[in-house]
């Protein structure tokens, strides 16, 4: 966004200042109506679905309604309850926990996967479309599929063999239902985290790499100084929408572990969803704005510390 | 992130003052399109209105009854000119409600979730019709348990699930044991069972609705008068805690150490057996017990068991008198207090309670009819439940009281696969004062 104005300002300051241009000039050196023609139906799309909804479940959040029939306006008395309920506190801290951790093990492991796919090996093309088939299949489907291998083949298989600690299944314990959680959201959205590494590996120049082979330089070395700073950026890309989105993981809880054992692995969006069908509309719609500030704090956060180490988005 | 846009068209920005202009008019028609927007739903909701006040759209959700329903409500059109009802049984309830169009006649079951619409007063008074004469008080009472508005009859029953102890007669037979009528009868008989090396009694805890539909309600069911704790809770409200009069922890602790002694005769894999497997293991022939209703024969028919199935009230007890047998509302009618069209639903409410087409759904669905005088319930597998039903005694089960909002099925799940009793109900106890104390009651 800064380059855009101090190329405005750099250019109508070297021509010659006048009033304004005649009327019949707007329209052609305005911008294109085009661009609003694009930008109209998509604003009000935006606001008419997610806007006026939000703003509308923030107002009800100060009530005790429940979609339908009477209600009575009871103010802060769903916020202040919040703090002190123990299932929303440990899904906030299960879902920090999981998001965290799997931001990070995602990024290696995508790392990982794109410089192997970036150097010269073989099969180069095929294995690209191979590591990317997880993007392609939906989360719930993978989810349940998984939540079968968990819960019975790894099992039979570990009965099979004699491994005495997964012959009961993983998903049982709130230790094992997390690890699952995280190996299947790790595995579904690699794909998504190679591509954008594999893009920013693919741009680093050759040249770069020779200048440091002259230098006599190390793979690591090599990684350490050439590579990650210059893919500092797509890092911070994936990093930030990483842990954004998972924040949000819903889909893959819900058939991995439905929140199980007990209520140990739910996560903050899940417990926001049985409010549509528990009939606590209002309160969970307390718990979605804190939610959203929550994420709204995470995530200026997290554009703080990158503009503070001098990363150029 | 390179700019798209060339800089070249931007360098012949115009002057600060019209930009600003075109912005503003850019944001007002924006705002204005999507106050259209808003305004969209309720004038499509007034243009409703002008329906046909002879069509009605009859909802049943219960998927295993579905081409019953179909057939019944072909019936109903053919036998009269006036009326047409179109039958519908994937709509979703509370979103029909929150958009302004529920169905106009429902039948569908009877839990915490319709005792809500009842609560928020979005159901019509079915007091008065003739229909509600014919069933049987200690039935309709069942419905006013979980809840009332201003004293109005706002369900009519039409179908009694009875829920008891599904077992293998054959396995029964062979190992001499016979069918218990006291607790300790119980305990013998698993551990019977369990020396011969058949699984005693078969446990599902993935669908956490089993647990708390058999192990949970059948053990409670017999120890707790679930009515008169639930109105005495609600009446403590946010005073409820481990040590106040009424508590989760003061009544149901018998209960609890009780599910605990039979924790040690479920199949150790348990915690990743879902409802299926449940059905599946159970028509294999190597379980003596399942804890589930007549729901499950649908299950376990398509497997054909070799052996004979049958059905008994769990005892609690030392005393076969004290036996009581789990029911639930299955199928239950309303009329939303928002239809336009209830005098046509009425007449198609007054089909479905004729005694030939009630008695009838009830005979075949291994469920039994809510109306004085209905006749005996012939199928083999539900006699050990009829004369319970016949004689009311029932109770409908505990965990069905407890509003959605407190997440009663994952504890008592936890509380299975961990044994922590005292936890389970003390975490009752504070999720109800909590809720008591943020809601109206």
């Amino acid at each position: 966004m800064a380059t855009l104005s101090t190329t405005t300002v750099e250019n109508s300051a070297t021509r010659a200042p006048h009033q304004g241009p005649p009327p019949s000039e707007n329209k052609r050196r305005g911008v294109p109506r085009a661009y609003y023609v694009m930008l109209i139906p998509v604003l009000v799309i935006f606001t008419g679905f997610i806007i006026v909804p939000a703003l509308l479940g923030f107002g009800y959040s100060f009530t005790d309604y429940v979609g339908y029939g009477s209600f009575h306006v009871i103010g802060l008395l769903n916020y202040a309850t919040i703090f002190s309920d123990p299932n929303i506190l440990q899904s906030y801290a299960f879902t920090l926990v999981f998001a965290l951790v799997t931001t990070i093990l995602v990024n290696l492991v995508a790392m990982a996967i794109a410089l192997g796919l970036a150097s010269r090996i073989r099969l180069k093309i095929a294995l690209r479309g191979i590591f990317f088939i997880p993007m392609v299949i939906s989360g719930l489907v993978i989810a349940y599929v998984f939540n079968y291998l968990f819960s019975t083949s790894l099992p039979a298989i570990a009965t099979a063999v004699g491994f005495a600690p997964l012959e009961t299944s993983v998903l049982t314990t709130q230790a094992g239902g997390f690890v699952a959680i995280v190996l299947v959201s790790i595995w579904q959205a690699a794909p998504g985290a190679i591509i954008i590494y594999l893009a920013g590996l693919l741009a680093i120049p050759e040249d770069v790499y020779e200048a440091g082979a002259l230098d006599g330089a190390t793979s690591w070395k090599r990684f350490r100084h050439l590579t990650l700073p210059l893919v500092a950026g797509y890092l911070v890309i994936n990093t930030i929408l990483g842990f954004k989105g998972f924040l949000n993981s819903y889909e893959i809880v819900v058939a991995l572990t439905s929140g199980g054992p007990g209520t140990s692995t739910m996560t903050v969006a899940m417990t926001i969803f049985t409010g549509f069908t528990s009939g606590d509309y209002a309160y969970q719609m307390a718990n979605a704005f804190i939610f959203f500030l929550v994420a709204v704090f995470f995530s200026l956060a997290q554009l703080r510390l990158i503009r503070t180490r001098g990363v150029s988005l | 992130m390179t700019d798209i846009v060339p800089a070249e068209s931007l360098s012949a920005a115009r002057p600060i003052g019209s930009s600003q202009v075109r912005r503003r008019t850019l944001l007002r028609s924006a705002g204005g399109l999507a106050a259209l927007g808003a305004l969209a739903p309720a004038l499509s909701a007034c243009g409703g209105a002008s329906d046909d006040a002879n069509a009605i759209r009859f909802e049943s959700m219960k998927s295993e009854t579905a081409p019953y329903f179909e057939q019944l409500i072909n019936d109903f059109n053919a036998s009269q000119k006036t009326v047409t009802a179109s039958h519908d049984s994937t709509s979703n309830l509370v979103a029909g409600f929150v958009r302004g169009t529920p169905p106009d006649l429902d039948c569908d079951n009877f839990d915490v979730q319709t005792a809500l619409f009842i609560t928020r007063g979005v159901l019509n008074d079915l007091g008065d019709l003739p229909e509600a004469g014919r069933v049987r008080d200690d039935i309709k009472e069942l419905a006013a348990q979980y809840g009332s508005y201003r004293g109005q009859t706002s369900v009519l029953p039409y179908s009694i699930t009875a829920a008891g102890v599904i077992y293998n007669a054959d396995l029964f037979a062979k190992y001499n044991v016979k069918v218990p009528t006291t607790w300790s009868e119980v305990i013998k008989a698993c551990e019977t069972f369990k020396a011969n090396n058949i699984t005693p009694i078969y446990a599902t805890y993935k669908d956490t609705w089993t647990v708390q539909q058999g192990l949970f309600d059948y053990v409670a069911g017999g120890l707790v008068d679930s009515a008169k704790f639930f109105t005495a809770l609600k009446a403590e409200g946010a005073d409820v805690s481990s040590s106040s009069s009424t508590s989760f922890t003061k009544t149901f602790t018998p209960a609890v150490e009780k599910m605990q002694k039979l924790r040690q005769y479920l199949n150790p894999d348990a915690a990743s057996r879902s409802y299926d497997d449940g059905n599946a293991a159970f028509a294999a022939g190597k379980v003596a017990m399942y804890f589930q209703g007549p729901w499950a024969f649908t299950g376990i028919d398509t497997l054909s068991p070799k052996f004979d199935v049958r059905t008994f009230p769990l005892p609690v007890t030392e005393d076969p008198a004290d036996t009581l047998v789990r029911v639930n509302l299955d199928l239950a009618c309303w009329i939303p207090r928002s239809s336009q069209k209830a005098a046509a639903a009425k007449t198609l409410l007054s089909f479905l309670f004729q005694d030939s087409v009630i008695n009838k759904y009830n005979q075949d669905n291994l469920a039994f009819s809510p109306l004085k005088n209905a006749p005996e319930v012939t199928d083999n597998r539900l006699a050990g439940l009829r004369s319970y039903v016949a004689a009311g005694k029932f109770y409908q089960g505990a965990g069905g009281y407890i509003p959605l909002t407190i997440p009663a099925r994952s504890y008592i799940q936890g509380f299975f696969i961990s044994g922590n009793g005292p936890e389970l109900l003390n975490k009752l106890d504070t999720d109800w004062a909590r809720l008591a104390r943020r809601t109206e009651t």
